[in-house]
């Protein structure tokens, strides 16, 4: 990989990083799916920038399926929508606890009265 | 006891009919002029019917939602029935609600927003836990010191007292776990957080809500959601948050 592309690559992947990131803080995805997509960030980068891992794995994926640039691609399109799927999935998630809270204090009532000492 | 207002104790409980009733007795005795929840979290056994059948007001939810969700739904109870003050212990036990008062008291005296019940802040070392555990507690209270730089000892206490002043903060988060990213994300809110000594006893009865996967999982999304409420609570702190 050229050094311009690594360089790419590792922006491209703090950037999905930090989304991925902002998507957990705002509640839009649940932090066990964020540490998935993250730790595969991670691997992949690490993978791709890394040339002892790298080109042996890009040997590897071409005798596998060639024209690889279009399989990264469909990948890469998967995933997001993936994440997209997982962010509906979150939200929904949130809104169904939340409406369970509020249920749960409504039937609850007021406090009963505490005991006093006897 | 000299009470910091209207107090309200509250109990999250999943599958725990073997020491409920229990729990509940003692808080009352050790606690009689404080009000009293039980946050049923979806409890497929006998848990509910012991708590209508003792008498404790009962807030169920309908479905399991998680030990964070049955804590915030204590929090939003407190908040809408104007409590000042919110303390939690376990349903298993572990907790002795005696000890209640003198974390009160402390509470109390030293002006904190949060207060936790704490195992180890009086002798400040591990001693005696499991290698794992002991790992797991000085990583997430390592992590606690290096996002604010206040040192808690016992991040995952179960006995905790609120003030009235972070349960807004706290209804509105989304909490995985209710632990170390709250301590995070209160302290960086510039809330004032101690801990206070107490004695903890083993679980002789159910299930621990963590399992060889947790032990795995909830580490990694404990640091997630530390790192998210340190990013989220300078935003609030700014203005900026959405």
């Amino acid at each position: 990989m050229t050094l311009v592309g690594l360089v790419v690559l590792d922006v491209a992947a703090l950037l999905l990083l930090a989304w991925l990131l902002n998507l957990v803080r705002v509640g839009r995805l649940y932090a066990g799916y964020a540490i998935i997509f993250m730790g595969a960030v991670v691997l992949v980068a690490i993978g791709c920038s890394v040339p002892a891992l790298s080109a042996p794995i890009g040997r590897a994926l071409h005798e596998l399926f060639p024209g690889t640039g279009v399989l990264v691609s469909a990948l890469a399109f998967v995933v997001l929508v993936l994440v997209y799927v997982l962010t509906q999935v979150t939200l929904l998630a949130h809104r169904v606890a939340t409406i369970a809270q509020d249920l749960a204090i409504e039937r609850a009532g007021p406090p009963r009265p505490p005991q006093r000492g006897e | 006891m000299s009470q910091p207002g209207r107090v309200l104790v509250a109990i999250p409980a999943h599958n725990e009919e073997a020491t409920i009733a229990d729990v509940v007795a003692r808080v009352r005795a050790a606690l009689p002029s404080c009000d009293l929840l039980v946050v049923d979290d979806g409890s497929r056994d006998a848990t509910p019917s012991i708590v209508r059948r003792e008498g404790v007001t009962l807030a169920r939810h309908p479905c399991n939602l998680g030990y964070g969700r049955a804590i915030q739904t204590a929090i939003k109870y407190a908040l809408r029935h104007d409590h000042d003050v919110l303390v939690t212990l376990d349903a298993d036990g572990q907790h002795d609600p005696a000890q209640v008062p003198g974390l009160l008291e402390t509470f109390t005296a030293a002006s904190w927003d949060l207060a936790v019940g704490s195992r180890y802040v009086k002798t400040r070392s591990y001693a005696g836990v499991p290698v794992d555990r002991r790992l797991g507690m000085q990583t997430f209270s390592l992590t606690v010191k290096a996002f604010t730089g206040t040192r808690i000892l016992d991040t995952t206490s179960g006995m905790k007292a609120f003030r009235r002043t972070v349960f807004a903060p706290l209804a509105r988060w989304h909490f995985v776990d209710f632990h170390a990213e709250a301590l995070v994300y209160l302290l960086r809110l510039g809330f004032a957080v101690g801990e206070h000594p107490i004695v903890v006893h083993e679980r002789r009865h159910g299930t621990s809500m963590y399992s060889p996967i947790s032990w795995l999982k909830y580490p990694a999304k404990t640091m997630l959601m530390s790192l998210v409420a340190l990013w989220q609570a300078e935003l609030t702190r700014r203005g900026a948050a959405s």
